[in-house]
C-alpha cells in the first residue's frame, strides 16, 4: 500500500519549515459528504490537514490517546480521542479506506511511544501505469496489458498446433484455387465449344469431366480439411480446459470466494471455447476468406475493369452499413444474452431452494416469477430474430445489386460483340466469390475482439499468483503437532481485522476448545491454522516452524477436518472415506469407519460400503453424513485435527454417538475443536474465549467457571436453556 | 428481546455533544454519543431507525424521524451523513466498455464522476423498482434513485443493462 505520496511542492515546504521528517502523507477526497483535495501528513510529533494546499489543521499527536479508522456505508472516516474529546479528522471514499485503517495503526503506535514500521509501497489495487483499477484480486492491468502481448500470448496458445493449422489453411488455399479454376472451365465451354459451329462433343464432355472433377475435389478435401480440424478443436479445447483448471485448483481460496461459480465455470468452460473457436475457425478462415478477397479483386479488376467498377461500388457502402449495425447487432445480443443468463440463474436458484418454496407453498409464485422473465426472454430473442431476418436478407439484395448492372452492361457488351457469352459468366462466377469474404470481414473485427477478451481472461488466471504462496519444497516431514500462535491479526478484508493480536501455545496431544459467539472468529482461527488463509500480521509456527515455510502438501496431509456441513462428492461411500488417501486397505477403512461409528449404519444399507451417495444417490442424513467425514478425517491419521462445529447439526443422542466417536479420534492428536454445545468442550486441555476478534479469555474449563466470567456466562445461559427446554 | 424500545420525543431528548456529535438521554441515562443505523436504508430510509450505543448496542429504534421536531430532525441529518455516503446520478456522460469493465463518467449530487464497475450483476443492483445500485472497483456506491427519470440520452446508456 502506498502511505507516502508525493506532495505539492507549497505543503512540503510548509512541513520542513517546521524542521519535521515526513513520515506518511497520504490524499484524501471528502470533507464528511463533499468532494474536496487534501492531504493528511503525519511526521514523528504531529499530523497535518491540508484542504487544497492550505492548513486547516495541526495538531500534536499524543495530544489523543487513540486514532480511529471509522468504516461507515459507502466512505470512512479518521477519528481521534481522549479522554474528554472526540473528534473527526477527515473522511475519504471506499478508495482510501486501507490506507486510513494503516494511518490509524500507525499514529497509534506513535501515541505508545513506539517508532512505527512504515512500509509504502506502490503496489496498490491501481495500476501505476494507468491508474485504471485492477480487476478485484488481480494485479494484472487488463489495459495496459496491450493488445500485443495478447497476440504473443494467443500464439503460444496455438503454437503447438501450428503444423495441423498449416495444413489445413493449405487445403483451403486449394479449395480457393480449385473455386478459382470452375469459372474459367465454365468460360471455355461456353465461349469455345457451345457454338453452333462446334461439332467436337468429347472436348465439351472433357470440360464437364473437369468441372465434375473439380467439384469432388472440393467436396473429398473439404472433408479431410474438416475432419482435421475437428480434432485440432478438440485437442485445443481440452488442452486449454486442462490448463485453467488446474490453475483454479491451485489459486487461493480468497480468488475462489471473491468469485461466483458461475464466472469460474464461464472460465473453464466458455472462454475456452471461445478461444478454441477462434483459433481452429476464424484464424484459418480469415486469412483464406482475405486472400479469396485479393485474388478475385484482381482477377475481376483484369478481366474487365469496367464491370469490376459496377461490382466494388456498393462494397464501401456495404462495409459501411456493417459497421454501423455492428453496433446495433452487438447490443441486440448483448441484452439476449443478458437476460437468459438472468433467467437461467434464476431457474438455479429456484431448483436449489425448492424445498422452501414447496414448504411454503410458494409454488404459484414463483411460476409466474420465471414465466415472467421467459416471456421477455422469448419476446426480446423473437424481436432479434425478426431483425436480423430482415436486414440480412435485405443486404443480400443490395449487395447483389452490382450484378444487375453487370448483366445489363456484359448483355450490351455482348450484343455490340464486344464481348463474349462465356468470359459474362465467368465474371458473374467470380463476382459471387468476392461477396462471401465481405460479409466475413465485417464481422471479423467483433469475433476478433471477442476471442480477444476470452483470451484476456484466461490468461488473467494463468498469470494469477495464488496469494498464499507455496514456495517450500515438499518433504514429507512428520509434523508433532505442537502449534503457536504468535500475534497474529487477520481480516478477510484487510481495513475490517477479524482476529486481532492473538496469541496461544499448543503442545502435541493437547486440545484446544474455541468459544465465543457466532461471529466471533473461531472459524477465521482454524482458516488460518489451515493456512487457507495467510495471516496480516504475525505468525503461526507448528513445530517452530512457520507455517508459511511448510509445503502445503505436508501440512494439509497431516490435518484431518471435520466441518459443520459436510461435503461428500457424488460417489460411493467407500470413495468419499478413501478421498485423501486413494491406497489405503480396506482394513483400515473399515476401522476408520468404526472408530466413526459409522460402520454400523454404513452395513444396514444394501450396499454396504458401495452405497451411492450424492445427488443422485442415497440420502443420508446429517448425522450419517458427518460420520463420514470423520472416518474420512480419521483414515488420513492427521496430527493436527480441526472439528468446528462438527456436532451443531445433529440431535443429540447422534451428538452423543459422534462426541463418542470424537474422543476416539482425539487421542494423540492436536486437537481445535469448536462446539455449539459447550458440555462437550469440557475434556479440553485449555479453552480460549473469544469475543470481537480478540481473546478475552484463557484457561482449563474448572479456571474459567471459577473465573466467572464470559465463558461462565456462556455456559450457565446454557444450562438455562437446556433446562427450560426440559 | 423481542419488544422493540421506541424512542419518542417525550422519552428521549437528543442533543449535540460537546464535541459536536449526536448525544442521547433516555430514561435518565445519557449517552454522550449514539450512532444511527437505518433499518431499511433504501427502501424507507426515515422509518425505523436504529439508535446504538459506543459497543453498538441497541438502545432503541426510533420508528419515523418526522416524529421528532425540526431541530432534532437536523441533528439526525448531519449524524446520518458522517455514516451514510451515497452519491446520487443525475446524469450519465458515457459507459465505455473494455475488457470485463465498464468506465463511466456521470454527473453526480456531489459533482462530475469517473469510475469503473466490473462487469457483473452483483455490481449494477435493482434494489427496489427504478432504483439501481452501482458499486465501483473501490467499493464506492453510487444510486440512480430512479432511472426513468433520467433524461433521454442517459437512459439510453444503461438501457442494456437494465
Ligand atoms: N470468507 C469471508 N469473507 C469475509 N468475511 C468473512 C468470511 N468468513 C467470515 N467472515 C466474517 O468474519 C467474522 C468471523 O467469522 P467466523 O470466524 O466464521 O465466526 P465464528 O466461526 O466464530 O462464528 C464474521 O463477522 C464474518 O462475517
Ligand atoms: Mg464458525
Amino acid at each position: 500500500m502506498k502511505l507516502l505520496y508525493k506532495l505539492p511542492q507549497d505543503i512540503e515546504t510548509r512541513i520542513k519549515e517546521d524542521g519535521e521528517q515526513i513520515l506518511c502523507a497520504t490524499p484524501y477526497d471528502l470533507e464528511i459528504q463533499q468532494p474536496v483535495n487534501g492531504f493528511f501528513v503525519v511526521t514523528r510529533s504531529y499530523f497535518y490537514i491540508f484542504k487544497n494546499k492550505e492548513l486547516i489543521r495541526k495538531e500534536k499527536i499524543t495530544r489523543y490517546k487513540e486514532y480511529h479508522h471509522v468504516l461507515a456505508v459507502g466512505f470512512g472516516h479518521l477519528e481521534a480521542s481522549n479522554d474528554e474529546e472526540e473528534t473527526l479528522l477527515i473522511s475519504f471514499s471506499m478508495r482510501h479506506v486501507n490506507r486510513y485503517q494503516s494511518i490509524a495503526t500507525i499514529l497509534n503506535s506513535i501515541v505508545e511511544n513506539h517508532v512505527p514500521k512504515i512500509v509504502s509501497d506502490d503496489e496498490e489495487n491501481n495500476c501505476p501505469k494507468c491508474g485504471r483499477p485492477y480487476r478485484f484480486g488481480s494485479r494484472v492491468c487488463r489495459h495496459c496489458l496491450n493488445k500485443k502481448v495478447v497476440f504473443k500470448r494467443l500464439y503460444t496458445i496455438i503454437k503447438p498446433y501450428l503444423l495441423p493449422l498449416f495444413l489445413s489453411l493449405f487445403l483451403m488455399w486449394s479449395i480457393t484455387g480449385i473455386n478459382l479454376v470452375t469459372p474459367t472451365l465454365h468460360r471455355i465451354l461456353v465461349n469455345d465449344y457451345l457454338t453452333p459451329k462446334n461439332k467436337n462433343l468429347t472436348a465439351i464432355l472433357l470440360i464437364i469431366g473437369g468441372i465434375g472433377l473439380c467439384s469432388l475435389a472440393n467436396t473429398v478435401i473439404n472433408v479431410i480439411k474438416n475432419r482435421l480440424m475437428i480434432k485440432v478443436s478438440a485437442s485445443i479445447t481440452y488442452d486449454l480446459r486442462q490448463t485453467v483448471y488446474t490453475k483454479i485448483q491451485s489459486l487461493s481460496i480468497s480468488y475462489i470466494e471473491n468469485r461466483k461459480t458461475g464466472e469460474l465455470m464461464n472460465r473453464i468452460t466458455g472462454d475456452t471455447n471461445r478461444v478454441q473457436h477462434f483459433i481452429s475457425n476464424e484464424i484459418s478462415i480469415g486469412i483464406t476468406q482475405l486472400l479469396t478477397l485479393v485474388v478475385v479483386t484482381i482477377l475481376l479488376l483484369v478481366l474487365n475493369w469496367k464491370m469490376a467498377l459496377f461490382i466494388l461500388i456498393p462494397v464501401p457502402f456495404i462495409i459501411l452499413y456493417f459497421r454501423f449495425m455492428n453496433q446495433t447487432f452487438r447490443s441486440m445480443y448483448h441484452s439476449q444474452w443478458r437476460i437468459s443468463d438472468r433467467a437461467n440463474s434464476l431457474l438455479h436458484d429456484i431448483l436449489s431452494g425448492i424445498r422452501v418454496v414447496k414448504a411454503f407453498g410458494m409454488e404459484e409464485k414463483e411460476v409466474s416469477r420465471f414465466s415472467k422473465i421467459s416471456k421477455t426472454l422469448s419476446d426480446v430473442t423473437a424481436n432479434n430474430e425478426k431483425r436480423y431476418n430482415t436486414i440480412f436478407p435485405f443486404l443480400n439484395y443490395l449487395m447483389g445489386i452490382g450484378s444487375f448492372f453487370i448483366l445489363y452492361y456484359g448483355g450490351s457488351l455482348i450484343l455490340k460483340e464486344k464481348l463474349q457469352l462465356g468470359d459474362l459468366i465467368q465474371f458473374t462466377q467470380y463476382s459471387q466469390l468476392i461477396y462471401g469474404p465481405l460479409g466475413w470481414l465485417t464481422f471479423f473485427p467483433r469475433s476478433f475482439t471477442n476471442a480477444l477478451t476470452a483470451t484476456e481472461r484466461i490468461f488473467e488466471i494463468l498469470e494469477e499468483e495464488p496469494k498464499v504462496k507455496n514456495l517450500a519444497p515438499e518433504t514429507n516431514l512428520p509434523i508433532e503437532g505442537n502449534v503457536k500462535v504468535d500475534h497474529v491479526t487477520f481480516g478477510y478484508r484487510p481495513y475490517d481485522p477479524v482476529l486481532k493480536d492473538i496469541n496461544l501455545e499448543v503442545k502435541p496431544g493437547e486440545m484446544i476448545g474455541l468459544v465465543g459467539h457466532s461471529g466471533a472468529g473461531k472459524s477465521t482461527m482454524i482458516n488460518l491454522i489451515m493456512r487457507l488463509y495467510d495471516v496480516d500480521e504475525g505468525k503461526i509456527l507448528i513445530d517452530n516452524r512457520d507455517i508459511k515455510e511448510i509445503n502445503q502438501k505436508d501440512l494439509r496431509s497431516q490435518m484431518g477436518v471435520v466441518l459443520q456441513e459436510t461435503f461428500l462428492f457424488a460417489g460411493t461411500i467407500y470413495q468419499n472415506i478413501v478421498y485423501a488417501r486413494p491406497n489405503a486397505t480396506l482394513e483400515e477403512v473399515i476401522k476408520a469407519a468404526k472408530i466413526a461409528n459409522a460402520h454400523d449404519f454404513i452395513m444396514k444399507l444394501p450396499d454396504a460400503y458401495d452405497t451411492r451417495i450424492g445427488e443422485k444417490g442415497v440420502r443420508l442424513s446429517g448425522g450419517e453424513k458427518q460420520r463420514i467425514a470423520i472416518a474420512r478425517a480419521i483414515l488420513n491419521n492427521p496430527k493436527i485435527l480441526i472439528l468446528d462445529e462438527a456436532t451443531a447439526s445433529v440431535d443429540t443422542e447422534t451428538e452423543y454417538i459422534i462426541q463418542e466417536a470424537l474422543g476416539r479420534l482425539i487421542k494423540d492428536r492436536t486437537t481445535f475443536a469448536i462446539a455449539h454445545r459447550l458440555s462437550t468442550l469440557r475434556n479440553a486441555t485449555k479453552l480460549i474465549v473469544l469475543d470481537k476478534g480478540k481473546v478475552i479469555e484463557y484457561g482449563t474449563h474448572d479456571e474459567l467457571l471459577k473465573k466467572q466470567g464470559k465463558y461462565y456466562q456462556l455456559v450457565m445461559a446454557q444450562k438455562e436453556l437446556t433446562k427450560t427446554r426440559e | 428481546m423481542s419488544e422493540i424500545t421506541y424512542l419518542k420525543p417525550k422519552n428521549a431528548k437528543f442533543f449535540r455533544n460537546n464535541n459536536g456529535f449526536l448525544g442521547l438521554k433516555f430514561n435518565d441515562v445519557e449517552y454522550s454519543r449514539v450512532n444511527l443505523i437505518k433499518a431499511f436504508p433504501f427502501s424507507y430510509e426515515n422509518k425505523f431507525i436504529s439508535v446504538r450505543d459506543k459497543e453498538q448496542n441497541e438502545i432503541g429504534i426510533i420508528e419515523d424521524i418526522s416524529l421528532f421536531p425540526e431541530e432534532v430532525q437536523k441533528l439526525f441529518t448531519e449524524e446520518i451523513e458522517r455514516r451514510y455516503y451515497l452519491p446520487k446520478i443525475t446524469k450519465i456522460y458515457s459507459i465505455k466498455d473494455e475488457f470485463g469493465y465498464s468506465n463511466w463518467e456521470v454527473e453526480t449530487n456531489y459533482g462530475r464522476r469517473k469510475f469503473t464497475i466490473r462487469r457483473d450483476p452483483n455490481n449494477f443492483v435493482n434494489i427496489k423498482a427504478n432504483m439501481i445500485l452501482i458499486i465501483d472497483v473501490d467499493g464506492n456506491r453510487y444510486e440512480i434513485p430512479d432511472y426513468t427519470k433520467l433524461d433521454k440520452k442517459s437512459f439510453k446508456k444503461i438501457e442494456l443493462l437494465l
